[in-house]
């Protein structure tokens, strides 16, 4: 077993007589256990990795590190997935993309809990606790089940960042009365009844020429409206397609799994929400006529001042509000992301799941399964849950933090968050997302780029998915 | 070359040792006059075997089954050619080879001529020229993903330089402001990638050429002086007949690498817009990695390596014609 | 150059180092690009038109290796210095023994050529010449298979492997241009071959075998399949945690990412100005010199 090194230490046993002193219980021998748990490379993780180092306390007096591998974004899946499938049995823990959850579990890698959860009262109450959404997508294999593999690290969900000195501004707000009969959105209340129709407007309305009137100045550089990811890489297009698809009433899969794809994923509903989809980039920067403009592209854009309004994620958001790399630091502000409106007026505004649960790995002994549990109850204990919001790590799914009435308050970003989180859906759980993924992706590319109508694209993801679920015997 | 004796296709087998000898016997007989040279080659072709050739086999095998290498518990399933005749039908892996021969053609034809005008310019010592040359050789060194990561940065309408040089010269030109986006079109983003990778390897095709140039005796031109021989005829009688040979090389050798061109597709374009720019290697990373169809993806590397192994051949035909017909003083 | 040479270069000559300025400078902008970006802030990266003069800071190269990931919290080791450590040891030991084996095939092609030589060479150049990632894939399985994946020994041995061919050319192609009378006489003079080998051949080629070690390091060094696919977070080598959103949160920190890359072909630049001489040799793998 690589990564516990069992020793016999003087000082190891020294540390247990002190915490025997503390009036718990002294372990007969106290070992160095060391637990590897491969993640993404951003700030919940590191807040994570800070938090370990700086509070935890093994109950079981054992010396548990955490050593987290912090991966960069672009490589995650492929080193994930190499060293799953390598078996070098590196990481006895692993932050996971939820949608890779029926993959590795299939595969033999992911540690079924729910022998643990059925002896341990203790972590029946964090599921208990979990939010319903995050049960479904971050913690079961099959998706909605009760077969738990995980627990969430770190919930992520599609928010709008804004820019207050536009929006707010009198003269700006006057001129979009004007020429719109509608209010611009400055406060988060108004913000909730923007549509994506409404966001068109949004996004013709402050795409201005370099040199033009910009809020009390004028614009230094080409201004755009609106922007939302648009790349080819990983799920950088699906993951907004699909929420919008969503909020339109269609569908990215028959959720049973076993029915054909046709008709579902290229539905008349699902072509007309992707083809509002391409429509609005036209009022993004003109990097999205490159299929380039992923994630981490509209961050920059808009932390760099070029774009009035952004969908992105939680999860990046942090920067924006850093005054040492972001212009409009000062003049932020997140609220939750336009829906498609119903007939009866309300607003229907479904999202991808974002964020990662993190599971155990099937080749750990029962003693390093036991601390690394011991880690997930510590983690997702309301005072580490609540400090994590607080001081900007990330967001929490656990409804005795959530339901906290002042939650809406610990960061700028944690009430659009927690609005949201009802809406949240995942795409396939199943073992061919990564295939359906990516020609999604190249489909969605085509038609970004102008190659293909959306209709087309969505009949192309359509073959193809029956023609994959087809061969994996899912459906006849 | 010292030796310039054809190629030969006949294998030599090393002699394995009767077993009967005694073992000092046996350590003089294999360290006979005679064997020296197989014993010398022995350790190399042994390391070769057991790290590069053993493998390639075990992926032979692999190309007829059904295989994803992700699942350690699910054996490999026995199909036969089917792999070969579904990479053979398949449009799509065409499409891939199609785009790698035009990223190569364009390449590698953007390489030779970079390549040969900077050359022309560093013939002629000057001032300086050392570090002057280290200047251009710089792109060279890079890693071949930063070039990826960062012409990427280049490319991008809003920040990178090239297309906002482009907008300002442009707008200087003709008083439109207009963005200029280079990506979002097959055949522009195919451009950019050749523009990059030739930016990366002119420099390569430089150095083979100056190599050439710097062999020419000084005294053909001094005769071509005297004779009023135009600049042109002076070029194409004097100075190519010297670097033919070298131009033929460095494109053969630019080919074959290029071919292979992975990481700046991979992290430029991401194959996009759409597959225009996925190459082969991209392609079959995706097939072993992303998908896991191990057996698809030693199937497709079979076909990819008789390519290689057919510009590797050519490559050293003309490395043997160049040596036997310039005949050059074995100094 | 000397001082009397440059007078007598004169006008025309200096014309030419001008036009060679203007022109290389142009070619080796991006690569300035990418010098000028370490030493920027991130707002300060992206700015366009793009600066030229501006507040220089290092904290770019602080960074690499030392990070404050969290607000308020103590800089901590990013691991990079453990991946570059990494590169520098795997690459080393790996070039090491393939220039040590190599070293010895090359010797006996180029003195004792047995029948099939040109197809051994030709079978050694084309393990070369082959897409890495052909080879990755049954590598992966039988590394698996063996135990060897994220190993020290595993990648060791693929490296090794992968500068062998290398080596052999480049090697070959130094003992080849050797004067053979010096060695001939020494035979007559009754010098066994071992003797020949190590007293007259091997020196004389000392300085091709440190060009070989130099480009193959930088072959290795700037490896990147490999590495992703098969290295651990104890063997991990530096370019396979070179992507676009290193540093976490932040998402793409050109600037750190410009200071990593900064630091990794200082070395590379330095050593072939010491090399320049060899360096067509070494980027043709030794096949060819002139």
């Amino acid at each position: 077993m690589q990564g516990l090194k069992f020793s016999i230490a003087a000082a190891a046993i020294a540390a247990g007589a002190l915490i025997g002193g503390a009036g718990v219980p002294t372990p007969a021998l106290a070992k160095d256990i060391i637990i590897n748990m491969a993640a993404p490379d951003w700030l919940p993780t590191r807040f994570m990795q800070e938090e370990f180092n700086r509070s935890y306390k093994a109950k079981s007096g054992n010396n548990v590190k955490l050593v987290i591998d912090f991966i960069p974004w672009p490589s995650f899946y492929q080193r994930v997935a190499a060293s799953l499938s390598s078996g070098e049995k590196k990481y006895q823990m692993i932050v996971t993309d939820s949608q890779w959850m029926g993959d590795f579990v299939e595969g033999g890698h992911y540690l079924k809990l729910n022998k643990y959860i059925d002896a341990d009262p203790e972590l029946q109450a964090v599921i208990a606790d979990m939010h319903q959404v995050l049960k479904d997508t971050s913690s079961s294999y099959p998706y909605k089940s009760t077969n738990y593999y995980g627990f969430p690290q770190f919930p992520d969900n599609l928010v709008t960042f804004y820019r207050t000195d536009l929006f707010c501004n009198k003269k700006e707000q006057a001129a979009f009365k004007a020429k719109y009969k509608k209010a611009l959105p400055c406060y988060y209340h108004e913000w909730q009844d923007v549509d994506w129709n409404e966001w068109g407007q949004i996004g013709e309305f402050f795409t201005r020429k370099k040199g033009s009137p910009l809020g009390d100045g004028t614009a230094d550089d080409d201004f755009y409206g609106v922007a939302y990811q648009a790349g080819k890489g990983y799920d950088f297009s699906s993951m907004q397609v699909n929420s919008m698809v969503w909020d339109y009433g269609g569908d990215i899969w028959d959720e049973t799994g076993t029915k054909p794809a046709t008709g579902v994923v290229n539905s008349p509903i699902a072509v007309k929400a992707m083809e509002q989809y391409l429509d609005l980039l036209k009022w993004a920067p003109p990097v999205a006529k490159t299929g380039q403009m992923d994630i981490f592209v509209v961050q920059d854009l808009y932390m760099q001042g070029k774009v009035a309004a952004v969908v992105d994620w939680v999860g990046v958001a942090g920067p924006v509000i850093d005054k040492k790399v972001s212009r409009v630091a000062d003049k932020s502000a997140f609220a939750q992301a336009p829906g498609a409106r119903k007939s009866d007026g309300s607003i229907s505004r479904f999202a991808n799941i974002g964020g990662q649960p993190f599971v155990l790995t099937t080749w750990n002994s029962e003693e390093v399964v036991h601390e690394a549990l011991d880690i997930c109850k510590w983690w997702l204990s309301t005072p580490v849950q609540t400090k994590f919001v607080k001081e900007g790590g990330g967001e929490s799914g656990m409804l005795s933090v959530l339901n906290d009435p002042a939650y809406g308050t610990w960061s700028p970003f944690s009430r659009a968050f927690a609005d949201n989180i009802q809406w949240q859906k995942d795409i396939w759980h199943i073992p061919e997302f990564f295939p359906l993924l990516t020609e999604q992706q190249e489909q969605f590319d085509k038609a970004i780029t102008g190659q293909i109508s959306a209709k087309q694209a969505l009949d192309t993801a359509a073959a193809f998915q029956d023609k994959t679920l087809k061969e994996a015997g899912r459906i006849q | 070359m010292t030796t310039t004796a054809p190629f030969q296709t006949s294998d030599t087998t090393i002699a394995v040792t009767p077993a009967e000898r005694s073992a000092r016997g046996f350590l003089g007989w294999l360290m006979a006059p005679e064997r020296r040279g197989a014993l010398l080659i022995t350790p190399a072709i042994v390391t070769l075997v057991v790290v590069n050739i053993f493998p390639l086999l075990w992926s032979y095998g692999l190309s007829f089954f059904s295989y994803n290498a992700k699942y350690i518990t699910k054996p490999p399933r026995w199909n036969g050619l089917g792999n070969y005749i579904d990479l053979f039908t398949d449009p799509e892996v065409w499409g891939r080879f199609q785009n790698t021969a035009v990223i190569v053609v364009g390449s590698v034809f953007l390489q030779l001529v970079i390549g040969f005008l900077l050359a022309l310019l560093f013939a002629k010592e000057f001032p300086l020229r050392r570090y002057l040359l280290m200047l251009v050789l710089a792109p060279m060194m890079l890693s071949l993903s930063a070039v990826g990561v960062f012409f990427r940065l280049f490319y991008e309408p809003t920040f990178g330089f090239i297309p906002r040089s482009v907008q300002a010269i442009h707008f200087w030109l003709t008083g439109v402001d207009e963005p200029v986006v280079i990506l979002d079109t097959p055949v522009k983003a195919t451009l950019a990638i050749v523009f990059a990778d030739a930016w990366m390897w002119s420099p390569f095709v430089m150095l083979l050429v100056l190599a050439g140039l710097v062999s020419v005796p000084k005294y053909l031109y001094e005769a071509a002086e005297i004779d009023r021989a135009s600049a042109w005829r002076r070029f194409s009688t004097i100075t190519f007949p010297y670097i033919r040979s070298l131009l033929l090389l460095a494109l053969l050798f630019r080919t074959i690498e290029t071919f292979k061109i992975f990481d700046v597709p991979y992290v430029l374009t991401e194959g996009g817009p759409g597959t225009s720019t996925e190459t082969v290697s991209v392609y079959l990373f995706r097939v072993a990695f992303n998908y896991f169809r191990t057996g698809s993806a030693s199937a497709l590397g079979y076909i990819v390596l008789f390519g290689v192994i057919v510009l590797t051949s050519l490559y050293l035909y003309a490395i043997q014609a160049r040596g036997s017909a310039a005949a050059e003083p074995s100094d | 150059m000397s001082k009397r040479d440059i007078r007598a270069v004169g006008i025309a000559g200096w014309g030419r180092t001008l036009g060679a300025a203007i022109i290389s400078l142009i070619y080796f902008f991006p690569v300035l690009f990418i010098i000028l970006t370490a030493f920027k802030t991130r707002q300060d990266a992206l700015a366009w038109p793009m600066k030229f003069i501006f507040a220089p800071t290092l904290s770019n190269f602080v960074s690499v290796f030392f990070r404050t990931s969290v607000e308020g919290g103590d800089a901590e080791a990013t691991g990079f210095g453990l991946y570059f450590f990494n590169s520098v040891f795997i690459g080393g030991t790996s070039v090491l023994l393939a220039l040590i084996i190599g070293t010895a095939a090359a010797y006996g092609f180029s003195r004792f050529p047995l029948r099939g030589n040109d197809t051994y060479l030709f079978m050694i150049l084309t393990t070369r010449m082959m897409p890495p990632i052909i080879a990755i894939i049954p590598i992966f399985v039988l590394f698996r298979i063996f135990g060897l994946s994220g190993t020290y020994v595993g990648i060791i041995a693929l490296y090794t492997a992968f500068n062998l061919p290398f080596s052999v050319w480049m090697v070959k192609s130094f003992f080849d241009d050797l004067d053979r009378d010096i060695e001939d006489a020494a035979r007559m003079d009754g010098s066994g071959e071992w003797r020949v080998f190590k007293k007259i051949c091997l020196p004389q080629v000392y300085a091709g075998l440190a060009a070989t070690f130099v480009f193959a390091v930088i072959l290795t060094w700037n490896e990147f399949v490999f590495a992703l696919m098969l290295t651990s977070p104890e063997t991990r080598t530096v370019p396979a945690q070179i992507v676009r959103t290193i540093g976490g949160s932040m998402g793409v920190d050109w600037g750190l990412m410009s200071a990593l890359e900064t630091l990794f072909i200082i070395p590379v630049v330095l050593v072939t100005f010491a090399l320049q001489n060899q360096l067509l040799r070494g980027v043709t793998f030794g096949t060819i010199r002139r």
